[in-house]
């Protein structure tokens, strides 16, 4: 009986003790919030369309698989565009991602807000900054919040793979990007 | 010259340790030292050859026998129940966590999962392994059905678990749901 209440006892309190650990983590200041950044040797006008292109962004932002345009398509503040992610984690499934430009201002900055009923909201910021010698430095800076209690209480794990998705992603764009201007023109 | 060696009166090795290992603590004793003098009187009258044939081939045919003992005594069906609790549901259940955790990742990621939740895994198994092991003293011999589910539940695990793990984390995997099958608090009291 003894050994069944310790069994019992380890069972609870572990999942237990990750709840109290994760929700003291949630707290933190910057809690979703997931920021990489690189150095690519192109101008920043060179760096623009792969922002804003599909065929390109499909180029270097993994798991994208499609990218429509919504009913407000033109370029600037108010556009709208559905990425389509493919999620191995949730077997394979296809994501629709609705993203709106909420601040446009090429070829320096561009901000999405993305919004999933249910699921998370939050902006994903790209800032490019000329560092002179035909270099240039993106920012990608994303801040979102989760709707379910459960991706609430997992942010402090969710977050930090965020960022490594992020820095991996940024990591191709520099390789399509220098690719296509040592390219023949 | 080469002196004429004289053949040890020794079972085959492999053959006497597949005994020990099919037949439970309790039969395992018996049934070998009823082998060991068998193969000793063939031994004399036969030869080694045909002595260790013999040997081999009655720990070949009493395997059967020895399995569906050992499972009547329940020794088997404790040893699955445990790999299944401490091994098996709690990769799963990580598996599962992993994938929600992934799935949230606002712009997807792929199955290729951190070095960090690789290694919570393993101290998951051996906690959990610990958490719902046998806590009787044990020996290698007795060890043997607890190691081979464990092994079994953990292959399961990975095999279930989506994206391809890395070979040292599996090793590492096997390793951790194993070696609770060695150890338990209470095994200083076998000396």
């Amino acid at each position: 009986m003894k050994w069944v209440l310790r069994i019992v006892a380890i069972l609870v309190a572990l999942p237990l003790m990750g709840a109290v650990v994760l929700l003291a983590m949630g707290q933190r200041s910057g809690a979703g919030r997931s920021h990489a950044s690189i150095e690519i040797q192109a101008p920043p006008e060179h760096i623009w369309p792969w922002l804003e292109d599909s065929a390109r962004l499909k180029q270097w932002v993994s798991w994208l698989v499609e990218v429509r345009d919504g009913p407000h398509a033109a370029p600037g503040a108010g556009a709208q565009r559905v990425f389509v992610m493919r999620d191995d984690n949730n077997g394979g499934a296809l994501m629709e991602i609705p993203f709106t430009i909420s601040d446009y201002a090429p070829p320096a900055h561009v901000t999405f807000h993305a919004e999933v009923a249910g699921s998370f909201k939050g902006d994903e910021v790209y800032r490019l900054t000329a560092l002179g010698n035909g270099r240039t430095r993106l920012d990608q800076v994303g801040q979102y919040q989760y709707q379910m209690w459960i991706a609430r209480l997992m942010e402090p794990l969710i977050t930090p793979q965020a960022e490594k998705k992020m820095r991996a992603d940024l990591t191709r764009l520099k390789q399509a990007v220098e690719q296509s201007e040592t390219a023949p023109r | 010259m080469k002196a004429a060696r004289k053949p040890a009166l020794q079972p085959p090795r492999a053959a006497e340790w597949l005994l020990l290992a099919l037949a439970g603590d309790p039969d395992a004793e018996f049934v070998a030292g009823d082998l060991a003098e068998n193969f000793g009187c063939l031994f004399a009258r036969r030869g080694g050859r045909a002595a260790c044939r013999w040997y081999v081939w009655q720990v070949v045919r009493s395997a059967p026998a020895l399995l569906s003992l050992r499972m009547r005594s329940g020794e088997l069906t404790g040893a699955v129940l445990r790999a299944t609790l401490g091994v098996l549901l709690p990769l799963v259940a990580l598996d599962r966590l992993w994938r929600f955790v992934y799935s949230q990742i606002p712009l997807k990621d792929g199955v290729e999962r951190d070095p960090a939740m690789l290694l919570a895994n393993i101290l998951f198994v051996l906690l959990c392994s610990w958490a719902v092991g046998r806590q009787e003293p044990r020996t290698p011999r007795r060890a043997g059905p607890d190691v081979v589910a464990a092994l079994v539940a953990a292959a399961l695990a990975v095999r279930v678990a989506v994206g391809a793990a890395p070979a040292a984390y599996i090793v590492c995997l096997l390793l951790s749901a194993a070696a609770n099958s060695f150890w338990s608090p209470r095994r200083r009291k076998l000396r």
